[in-house]
């Protein structure tokens, strides 16, 4: 474990009993004492949930030609975005398939501000400066040097507001600010990995600890990976290395919406053309237990009692039960009669909708 | 939590119960503690034979599936139906409501421990 990375909230983790478990190269709090279910509960009942996602990493990329570099090397239209904005995208490879999925925050005209996947941080900046050559820009990882807290959760404003010194209330979904919090500057934007109104949060290591232990004190807890990962399933929102990879295209994984194919040239377009037009190679269906049990990574999924599939991320939802998300055939996506085979044998499912459980997210 | 002194107790951190040829099966306390909520429990089939050590019974936390080896031979009589409802009793309350299974002993056991020996165990 000596090669594992610590984020400056370490040992707050470790005082509140936190779990450390290695996670993309951090050691990283999987629960608290309370346990994942309680922290769960916490942040879906109208809690504040305090989350220390430190191992993502944050590009800068500024310069003259910012917006057409990252154009080319995102999927998204990021001529759409306002200063303050902040929208979803993805970094494709020649191929069509994932190398990341990041988030796009406008600073200005000539300076953006990415959000990367932990796991894809060194593939991730290699592959932004090797493609920046050909541009009037500048690539700049800081992540090592930025603290990311999530707070999620209805009573996130009420805990934040505290802290900072404008209005929180100015902020809409996807948009951010770079205020002050703690003295120290930092940007907030109003997004999430939960399906709760709430907030992100990158400061400076220098005052993790002391924002981290502000929030405790404004009633916020703290929430480990494993709730963390039972929010977002219960969203359906993608991760990294489950539904999205090098192995699949936004057309397979549902994410065409990101995907701005009338936007001009960009890494992977053409691919993405090609596959869209010929068709997905496998569909992403969300499907539900009807028995009892619950579906988990990698468990196959049969339709009309043949192997079409697998699941890629699945769960025990308290609201829902027995919730998936899952590869299949394409021409099974609308099959009626679905199963899952758990320890051997065969449990059925249902097709059902996306987010498993009502998003609170304030649109 | 005080182990209680009349389970017996298995290296794989499973307790049982004797009473004459019957058997109680369930986890202890220190196994719930390390698996987190459990949020499901597969039970055997009431009429199942099974060996020492085999996979009698599956428990399921947040984020992780774990295998439960019986710590005695034999036939299962009854099965704790109530962890079908309530699973979060194997966390709450692992050397009593949180029973899973009891068993008509046919003879052999894995390696007993007493509640001494398994406190030992445990710091060891």
């Amino acid at each position: 474990m000596n090669d594992l990375s610590k984020t400056p909230i370490f040992d707050e983790h470790v005082n509140l009993g936190g779990k450390m478990v290695p996670f993309a190269g951090f050691e990283m709090p999987v629960q608290y004492k309370n346990g994942a279910l309680k922290e769960y509960t916490f942040v879906r009942e109208g809690g504040a949930g305090i989350f220390d996602i430190t191992h993502m990493g944050q590009v800068r990329v500024s310069g003259s030609e910012a917006l057409p570099f990252l154009q080319y090397v995102t999927t998204n239209d990021v001529s759409k975005l306002v200063e303050g904005q902040v929208h979803y995208s993805a970094l494709l490879n020649e191929s069509g398939t994932f190398i990341d999925d990041i988030t796009t925050y406008k600073i200005s005209d000539s300076e953006y501000y990415l959000c990367i996947n932990a796991a894809n941080r060194l593939k991730d900046v290699a592959h932004l400066n090797g493609e920046a050559k050909a541009f009037e820009v500048n690539v700049s990882d800081e992540s090592d040097d930025t603290t990311l807290l999530a707070l999620q959760g209805a009573a996130a404003q009420a805990a934040l507001q505290l802290l900072v010194d404008t209005d929180l209330e100015k902020i809409g979904y996807y948009k951010f600010a770079q205020l002050k919090v703690a003295g120290a500057n930092a940007i907030v934007s109003r997004t999430g990995y939960t399906g709760e109104d709430g907030f992100e949060i990158y400061i400076p290591n220098a005052i993790a600890v002391d924002v981290w232990k502000q929030l405790l004190a404004n009633g916020a807890e703290p929430i480990g990976l494993a709730a963390r990962d039972m929010l977002r399933t219960e969203m359906g929102y993608a991760l990294y290395g489950h539904e999205i990879s090098d192995q699949v295209t936004p057309v397979e994984a549902k994410l065409m919406w990101i995907t701005k194919l009338d936007k001009g040239d960009f890494i992977g377009k053409a691919a993405v053309e090609a596959r869209r037009s010929e068709g997905p190679k496998q569909r992403l269906i969300a499907i539900k237990l009807t028995c009892r049990g619950i579906p988990r990574e990698h468990y196959k999924v049969f339709a009309g009692g043949i192997e079409t599939g697998e699941i890629t991320s699945g769960m025990f939802s308290p609201m829902a039960g027995g919730v998936a998300l899952a590869y299949v055939k394409p021409e099974d996506a609308e099959a009626g009669e679905l199963s899952v085979e758990i320890r051997g044998k065969a449990v059925s499912a249902e097709r059902t909708t996306l987010p498993f459980v009502r998003s609170n997210v304030r649109r | 939590m005080t182990i209680p002194a009349d389970l017996k107790y298995t290296k794989d951190h499973e307790w049982v119960r004797i009473d004459g040829d019957i058997a109680t099966f369930g986890i202890s306390d220190h196994a719930q503690e390390a698996l987190g909520d459990i949020v499901f429990v597969e039970l055997p089939e009431i009429g199942r034979t099974i060996d020492a050590g085999e996979a009698y019974a599956v428990v399921e936390s947040v984020k992780a599936v774990s295998d439960v080896y019986a710590p005695a031979a034999g036939e299962v009589i009854e099965v704790n139906e109530e962890l079908e409802g309530e699973p979060e009793k194997v966390n709450s309350d692992a050397y009593g409501a949180g029973w899973i299974a009891k068993v008509k002993m046919s003879g052999a056991t894995l390696e007993l421990m007493s509640d001494d020996e398994y406190n030992t165990f445990l710091e060891e």
